[in-house]
């Protein structure tokens, strides 16, 4: 199956300022992915690139294999979100919608149905300057989903919203993904994101620095899967026996420089209970922090 | 291209902006109609060239159907919805044609208005006066024209204008600097120039009776003619240039 999104040594300078340096990657059908960096490492020039907003300097930006500009209905395919505020402050939310439908020529009772899918159907005919944060971003949704597209494309998504947001944001996203979509998702936050996807990408100024699966981001990293067992002691030899060394702390076992997998695989052929088994968030952090942080050149 | 026409349309009519707009308009007409009727001598206002100028008011809808074409285009860049916009829509010409039809029609239906009400209350207050109209029905159709055509096509000039400017306050500032000073001091300094604005085109095409003036169909010609390159030029800028 060929990519859903292929960028091909994308680079984009402003200037002297290069915001994105030959980056390349494709996104398989069905993933979430999670497009991560520090502010102003050049994840919304490259979205931009990727939706046809901006011109790549060199390279090529690629959804379903063609530049967005030559989809046919694109609105139909793929829905994006880069800015939580791009409303008109004295149009309604059902109108705003209506704007969109009507020019991809969506009916009128759809726009029902997203805004009902976002849980703002009893404040669509109100303007959107009296909209929360919150409500604005569900809105921005809709307007992605109007088309009932394979392909989700949100730029800080969860910026400025309250836990019960992100966690709504979450769950959308995830049965989203459930039903064979695929979302590309961007944060300068790991932990926001950590829950809900599966794959990342991370860019420091510009540059690809790593591309994997969430639970491989720790190998090899120095990272830790923490597990706790009635049978700490015997999961630890057992351990030990495929190389894996592990810490015992506060309870619970950290080995280091493996999966969760890995663990829960050796566990299994000792026959050994497991009461928990996680990729410790602080060290996902860690390696967030250390392949991003500025490195003195 | 019908869709995205429709789509234009939902956005000129789901604010508030364009009904300010017409209100305005409604506002200045009627005072400077009002003004106009009533003020002029009854000895000047019986002339064809005075009732000529007080029946051509109604072309100062051009005005605001500019202000409507900038706002349908800035009002965009300024709110962020290009970015919808575009990724709805990414031939970016094709939201401009859209958006310039939807001004005309906009530009259109402001014309009417403002013909209505400068022919109808002008010609009201006129024979309340006693004054009976000198003008023919050639004068009539003249100025009936130019202003529903002129108004028209001012709102596709707004559009153009908005795409290349794309600062709303500046654009707005742009047309009424333009409107109210530049192209006068123009005409008046150097008519055989002046003539050749937007502006003194449209004046040109209502048949009105300067001297300098243009005739009603080169006048015709030249606002198309600028309506087109405006049109033109905001449609290379737009293919060309980023949207953040």
């Amino acid at each position: 199956m060929p990519p859903v999104v292929r960028a091909e040594s994308l680079t984009k300078r402003f200037g002297n300022l290069t915001a994105v340096d030959d980056l390349s990657f494709v996104l398989q059908s069905g993933t979430i992915t999670g497009f991560l960096g520090p502010n102003g490492a050049g994840k919304t020039t490259t979205l931009r690139m990727l939706l046809g907003l901006a011109r790549p300097t060199q390279g090529n930006a690629l959804i379903f294999e063609r530049p967005y500009a030559e989809i046919e209905q694109p609105a139909l395919r793929i829905g994006a979100v880069l800015e939580a505020t791009d409303f008109h402050p004295g149009r309604s939310g059902r109108n705003h919608l209506r704007t969109l439908s009507a020019a991809a020529g969506i009916p009128d009772s759809r726009v029902d149905e997203v805004l009902k899918t976002v849980e703002l159907d009893g404040a669509a005919n109100r303007r959107v300057k009296g909209y929360s944060l919150g409500m604005r971003q569900r809105l921005g949704l809709a307007g992605a989903l109007l088309g009932d597209p394979e392909l989700l494309v949100l730029d800080e998504p969860a910026n400025g919203l309250d836990p019960e947001g992100v966690r709504w944001l979450r769950d959308f996203l995830r049965s989203f993904a459930g039903s064979g979509h695929t979302v590309l998702v961007s944060s300068h936050v790991l932990a926001e994101v950590a829950q809900t996807v599966d794959h990342v990408l991370i860019i420091s100024r510009g540059k690809l620095v790593r591309e994997s699966r969430l639970d491989e981001l720790t190998a090899g990293m120095g990272g830790a899967v923490r597990v706790r067992s009635p049978e700490a002691g015997k999961l630890r030899e057992a351990l030990e026996r495929d190389g894996i060394a592990s810490t015992e702390a506060s309870g619970a076992l950290y080995a280091q420089g493996t999966t969760s997998e890995r663990v829960g695989e050796i566990a299994a052929a000792s026959g050994i209970v497991l009461h928990e088994l996680r990729v410790e968030q602080s060290s996902l952090e860690e390696v967030f922090l250390e392949l991003t942080s500025e490195k003195p050149e | 291209m019908i869709p995205q026409i429709r789509a234009e349309i939902i956005k000129v009519r789901s604010t508030r902006t364009t009904l300010g707009l017409v209100l305005g308009m409604i506002a200045i007409i009627l005072l400077f109609v009002i003004l106009t009727a009533w003020l002029t001598s009854v000895g000047e206002m019986s002339g064809r060239e005075q009732q000529r100028n007080l029946f051509a008011i109604g072309s100062f809808a051009g005005l605001f159907a500019a202000l409507a074409g900038i706002m349908l285009v800035t009002g965009e860049y300024r709110f962020g919805t290009i970015r919808p916009t575009y990724l709805f829509t990414p031939k970016r010409s094709l939201v401009l044609v859209a958006k310039v039809v939807a001004a005309l029609i906009a530009g259109f239906v402001f014309a009417l208005v403002g013909e209505i009400l400068s022919v109808g209350v002008g010609g009201v207050i006129l024979d309340e006066r006693g004054i009976s109209v000198a003008l023919s029905h050639h004068d009539y159709t003249l100025i009936t024209i130019g202003t529903l055509i002129g108004t028209a096509l001012w709102g596709g000039i707004g559009v153009g204008l908005g795409m290349i400017v794309r600062n709303q306050v500046g654009a707005i500032i742009g047309i009424l600097a333009w409107g109210f000073v530049i192209q006068n001091l123009l005409f008046n300094l150097v008519p055989s120039v002046g003539r050749w604005t937007p502006d003194q085109a449209q004046n040109g095409l209502m048949g009105l009776t300067d001297a300098h003036l243009l005739d009603p169909g080169v006048g015709g010609a030249t606002l198309v003619f600028w309506t087109v390159v405006i049109c033109a030029a905001g449609a290379v800028m737009a293919a060309r240039r980023d949207v953040n």
